[in-house]
């Protein structure tokens, strides 16, 4: 008899994403899928409660050639995300109550199951496993947003393979130096396998230059597909960040610049799904700066903000989601005045927005505070860290342009767009509905935040709502406003135009493709020429011995028979020379 | 937008408004009256001011270097902002380009997406 | 130890020379047999009967350790000897039970592909390859391996062209096989004719003890290996002298593909091993260094090479042709390690590729058999039409990616495991590249079959049409093999490292 809690409870998604994917087609047993696909995270997260102790819980262990992986570690960091991703499951699938899409239920479950069966894997290969699951699961999320999604897909489907790819070829140099251990712990970059783990992490949470794939397929997927991706895959990479590399110096850097360059690139683009997909590459750094840090502070602050990021950041796309599913399209230059007929969605998008900005009383008020802050205590161990401090300030105020002022002025205020369309579906409104109530209870100051302290992996003892923090945080957000409004006032602020925003991925969508382009021409010319060559001097040398030996007739016959025992003498040469010469 | 000058048709327009809003948005109509828009100004910025002069009664209790000047995160958020939507020109000439700048535009999943460009319904405004 | 009390004590006696036996007199009669039905019968039942005694030499190999079979009662090295070992015996069993996997399948196939004049004489040319193919594998006198491989190879030549029934290329193939085939085998005896004039013996353990007893020999051995190593590298299809392959395969009948594709050049391949680890040995300098420099050189960049050239074909049956030549590299590169470790998982991916590559090829000439199908771009929707068919092929191509819980997978793990140990960084590198390409040319395959809808005839969608039970049967016993070998199924997977693990140490030389 299998123990039961022996199992990954990730495992259970998956195992319900597949029998989805076998439930046939048609409406009434799309509601035996949507039954599982609300219930198995509720599942998962009651076998992840029913599994959890105060102490670090491995199980689940099996030999496989050799190699003993740990299937399953539930201690107070991964308990977090485990939990996390159980009840963004849970939202979104209330979210996606309305579509009846055989592919889309199951690759969601298949993709949340694989990110709560990874987060809780205790080594790397399980952790591999489970990556690559993700990447795959995922794909098809994507290509749901149709035809113009495809290659997008195909390119977020390459760019996580490799990742997947660098995490094998790092664990297994990692596991090398370190005496054949593929267990999960702090890996540091001390080996190279560290640094090949770190760049794989790296890809899946967006560091700079490998992070174009979250704008250029998160935008393409389809409405809900964007909401479900947003939650889990660089999530993932953040726990796996958390668990290896804590008090890595690199990541103070990587994650401050993180923190900055969305902000110009979300500031020009037009289509809202790829504002919030920027927006979130912001967000990450802030996490990524967090476990640079290192400190208790600091973790404790990451990991606040993980889980808040997911609810307000799920909560923003879903909106755009739901604007999307009334009126057709997300880009700015098409919206507008849509509070008029959407006025609930309208309300909860405020929600979402001065969540991410850290209004007091909304859910990153507390965490954010918590990480800024503690990149300034280090400072005063080391000065150059306040510039650090400066950065992610600016970056503060940026979110509050393109993620706070942005995407919810020009979709429901703005100049009025004439569109009247109806409010959004009751699932939607529900799914939207619960994300807000927790943007609020997460930091409500009585009684609130410290729900999310009680799962935080240190004693959280920060107080969040002094005067002081209060007080300068609405500075930040008032000025930020003003100036929103000056520039508004005096025709400063930029209209929203329809255009490609080009990024770094144009290195390989348009630069790259044209070499390969160019190569190729030069290779079709080369072979042209080469065959051309080589038949002359075929038909030259043995045209009588083929008309006497070919019994087809076929010119094109000969050319591999005569060619391939040019070879094979050839490579008999070669052999003869090895044997002879080389020592 | 709407012209306030002529009661007639501000009547009409307001009771056309009314019957396309959402119920719930019937009261909050307002927010796309023009004066309103012209002065929404006022709250940031004597919420800002007001803090900035809170912020001195009450400083940091962990100073960094610039909590020196007064204000000063209502200085670095106005900067800040003002920098960055200021770069949005130079920014979109350098880096805008037309839609199909990749050729990979295709047409959207009908199922989906009403998008006027794919429907080929009139564009508004 | 128990199953092998099962069977008769003068069947495990007699055993090496019945599997030979039998197929070449079966093949004799089966060729003169009024009855296609009939011949069929005959043909499995001969095949049915050799596995069943090549599984019971298996287990003997591992209670009882090697055996040896004097023909005649004449001791070598003046009589012909056949040897049953830990290298041989999984071979034999390989190569029976594919040939009964692919005589099940082929009695709806040669239906569908053979002209029915040419049925009976099918099967007996059949038999005969199957009988060369055993031969080759089993005989200790070098000497008979030629004369094995030619009656495997000339059989060969006749199948593949039999496929002329269904394209007329498979002439020009055949030709071409002919050709290249008669190269191979012709510097095999060339390098074997050097052998005897440096140790006056054909038998392999007696020329393996005077080789030794010369220390490697004169610059005559030293020519007769690489005649021998560029004569077999033919045969296994070793990277530049792949040519014959892709053809062979593309046009022969399909069940001809299955059994070459998971036979043949496997069959090849194990004399390479045998003659360089065995015959002669890698502490002879000359031996080492072709192994290090020649085989992993031609073995890399034929992964590559090979593969790429997989990603651009537009018949199907080309891919996994050229992914066979590419499957060989990996094959080679682990010869080329040259430790335990590296050998066996050589040898593993050896047994893992033939029963994947068997599986791909099984359900390829489903798609024929139903559809008429060959081209990449037909594969539209396949998974609607034919959704078990195509469930096997999508298992099989899986595994020869090497997703985990699949044969692929094992053999590569412990492929890059016994790369890494040896140092060799680069090969680590080329391994995952070769996979991802895999993943390029297999999943275009699996995305236009999954997500492609089926064409239209006259406005109406082709209906699901599934393959023959006769089919489907075959092919998913080798794809529960696969899973059985990577999930270690019943032990299965454990069983398969534990036979490659035996077979390098016997290369290598630790025990027996």
């Amino acid at each position: 008899m299998i123990d039961i809690y022996q199992i990954n409870p990730g495992l259970w998604m998956i195992l319900a994403g597949l029998i989805c994917a076998l439930v046939p087609k048609g409406d009434a047993f799309a509601m035996v899928r949507k039954a599982f696909i609300i219930g198995a995270p509720i599942f998962a997260g009651v076998m992840i409660t029913q599994i959890y102790t105060s102490q670090e819980v491995l199980a689940g262990q099996i030999n496989i050639g050799g190699l003993e992986l740990t299937t399953l570690r539930i201690d107070n960091l991964s308990m977090v995300w485990g939990y996390l991703f159980c009840l963004i499951a849970v939202i979104n699938g209330i979210y996606g109550f309305h579509e009846k899409c055989r592919i889309t239920d199951s690759s969601a479950l298949i993709y949340a199951g694989a990110a709560i069966a990874g987060v809780l894997s205790g080594d790397l290969l399980t952790l591999f496993l489970f990556w690559e699951l993700t990447a795959i699961s995922s794909v098809f999320l994507i290509w749901k947003g149709g035809q113009r999604a495809y290659a997008a897909g195909v390119r977020y489907l390459a760019l996580h393979v490799l990742s997947g790819v660098l995490l094998l070829a790092g664990a297994i140099f990692y596991a090398q130096s370190n005496g054949g251990d593929y267990s999960f712990n702090d890996i540091g970059i001390d080996s190279l396998g560290g640094w090949l783990i770190l760049i794989a992490i790296g890809i899946k949470c967006g560091f700079p230059f490998l992070h174009m794939w979250m704008q250029d397929a998160y935008p393409k997927a389809s409405i809900t597909g964007t909401v479900i991706l947003s939650a889990f895959t660089t999530k993932m990479a953040i726990y796996a960040l958390a668990r290896g590399y804590v008090g890595v110096d690199i990541l103070i850097y990587i994650g401050a610049i993180m923190t900055c360059f969305p902000v110009f690139f979300a500031l020009i683009e037009n289509d809202l799904r790829r504002v919030l997909a920027f927006s979130l590459n912001n967000q990450l750094g802030f996490m990524v700066c967090g476990i640079g840090i290192g400190t208790e502070l600091a973790l404790n602050g990451v990991v606040g903000q993980v889980f808040v990021h997911v609810i307000f950041k799920s909560l923003l796309f879903m909106s755009i989601g739901a604007v999307m599913y009334r009126v057709g399209t997300a880009k700015a230059s098409e919206l507008g005045g849509l509070f008029r007929s959407m006025p609930i969605t309208a309300v909860f998008c405020l929600i979402g927005a001065g969540s991410i900005a850290a209004f007091p009383l909304l859910a990153a008020f507390v965490t954010k505070a918590m990480i800024i802050s503690a990149v300034i205590y280090e400072a005063s161990y080391d000065p150059s860290l306040y510039v650090i401090a400066a950065m992610l300030l600016f970056a503060s105020a940026g979110v509050m342009e393109h993620s706070g002022i942005k995407v919810p002025y020009f979709t429901f205020f703005s100049h009025d767009s004439g569109r009247r369309v109806k409010e959004a579906p009751w699932n939607m409104l529900v799914a939207m509905g619960l994300a807000a109530l927790l943007c609020i209870v997460l930091a409500f100051p009585w009684g609130g935040y410290q729900m999310l302290y009680s799962l935080m992996p240190y004693e959280a003892n920060y107080q969040p709502y002094t005067v002081d923090h209060v007080v300068f945080q609405l500075q930040l957000l008032f000025a930020a406003i003003s100036a929103f409004c000056v520039l508004k006032k005096f025709k400063l602020y930029p209209a929203e135009k329809r255009g490609e925003i080009l990024d770094f991925d144009w290195t390989y969508r348009k630069f790259g493709l044209g070499i390969m382009q160019w190569i190729g021409a030069m290779w079709t010319r080369l072979s042209v020429q080469t065959t051309r060559l080589r038949e002359r001097a075929i038909e030259g040398a043995g045209r009588r011995l083929f008309h006497i030996f070919s019994p087809a007739g076929a010119m094109s016959e000969s050319a591999p028979s005569g060619l391939a025992a040019v070879l094979t003498a050839a490579m008999l040469i070669i052999v003869l020379i090895f044997v002879y010469f080389v020592r | 937008m709407t012209d306030i000058n002529e009661p007639e048709a501000l009547s009409r327009k307001e009771l056309e408004e009314r019957q396309n809003a959402h119920p719930f948005a019937v009261p909050f109509l307002w927010l796309g009256n023009q004066k309103v828009i012209d002065n929404f100004i006022w709250l940031p910025v004597l919420g800002m001011i007001a803090m900035i002069a809170l912020g001195i009664v009450f400083p940091q209790a962990k100073p960094a270097p610039w909590d020196a000047i007064p204000g000063s995160w209502a200085l670095i958020g106005f900067v800040a902002y003002s920098f960055i939507v200021l770069c949005a020109k130079p920014l979109t000439a350098l880096l805008a380009r037309d839609e199909s700048y990749y050729g990979e535009g295709g047409l959207a999943d009908p199922e989906y997406s009403t998008d006027p460009d794919i429907t080929g319904e009139a564009h508004h405004d | 130890m128990d199953i092998l009390s099962l069977f008769p004590a003068w069947l495990l006696e007699q055993g090496p020379a019945f599997v030979i036996v039998l197929p070449l007199l079966m093949g004799a009669i089966v060729a003169i047999m009024p009855s296609r039905t009939l011949a069929w019968w005959a043909a499995l039942i001969v095949t049915l009967l050799c596995t069943v005694t090549a599984f019971g030499l298996l287990l003997q190999v591992y209670s009882n350790g090697a055996s040896l079979y004097t023909m005649g009662g004449w001791d070598p090295p003046h009589g012909i000897s056949l040897v049953v070992d830990a290298l041989s015996a999984p071979v034999l069993l390989l190569i029976a039970a594919m040939a009964v996997v692919t005589m099940v399948y082929a009695m709806p196939a040669t239906i569908a592909e053979v002209e029915p004049k040419k049925r009976a004489p099918f099967y007996a040319a059949f038999l005969l390859c199957f009988a060369g193919l055993m031969g080759m594998v089993i005989t200790g006198d070098a000497f008979n391996v030629f004369v094995f491989l030619e009656v495997s190879s000339i059989s060969t030549y006749a199948l593949v062209a039999m496929g002329a029934a269904r394209d007329r290329r498979a002439l020009a193939a055949a030709y071409n096989y002919l050709i290249m085939g008669s190269i191979g085998a012709t510097f095999f005896v060339i390098g074997l004719g050097f052998l005897f004039m440096e140790t006056g013996t054909l038998n392999m353990a007696d020329m393996s003890r005077i080789l030794s007893d010369l220390d490697g020999g004169s610059r005559v051995a030293k020519v007769g290996y690489g005649f021998i190593v560029v004569g077999l590298g033919l045969k296994l299809a070793m990277f530049p002298l792949h040519t014959w392959l892709p053809g062979a395969y593309a046009y022969s009948p399909s069940m001809v593909t299955v059994f070459l594709a998971s036979t043949a050049t496997k069959a090849a391949l194990y004399l390479l091993l045998r003659f360089t680890f065995t015959v002669f040995d890698p502490s002879f300098n000359y031996d080492i260094v072709v192994i290090k420099y020649v085989l992993v050189g031609v073995g890399v960049v034929g992964m590559i090479f090979a593969s790429l050239q997989a990603i651009f074909q537009t018949d199907a049956r080309r891919t996994l042709a050229y992914s066979s030549v590419a499957q060989v590299g990996y094959m080679l590169l682990g010869i080329g390690i040259a430790t335990a470790a590296g050998i066996a998982a050589g040898y593993l991916h050896l047994l893992n590729h033939a029963i994947i590559k068997g599986g791909l090829f099984l359900a390829m000439g489903a798609f024929w058999y139903r559809f008429g199908i060959t081209r990449v771009t037909d594969f539209n929707g396949l998974s609607k039409t034919m959704p078990w068919t195509m469930g096997a092929f999508m298992i099989s191509g899986l595994s020869l990616i090497g997703v985990p819980f699949t044969a692929g997978f094992v053999s590569k793990v412990n492929l890059t495991i016994a790369a890494a140990d040896k140092g060799w960084w680069w090969a680590v590198a080329v391994i995952v590249v070769t996979s991802v390409l895999a993943i390029i040319y297999i999943g275009r395959i699996l995305l236009a079959a999954y997500f492609g809808s089926p064409p239209e005839i006259d406005g109406e969608t082709v209906k699901r049409n599934e393959a023959p039970l006769m089919m489907l049967i075959p092919m998913w016993i080798l794809v529960f093999l696969s899973i059985g070998i990577g999930s270690n199924l019943f032990g299965l997977g454990d069983n398969f490292v534990m036979a490659s693990e035996r077979a390098a140490n016997l290369l290598v030389g630790i025990g027996g």
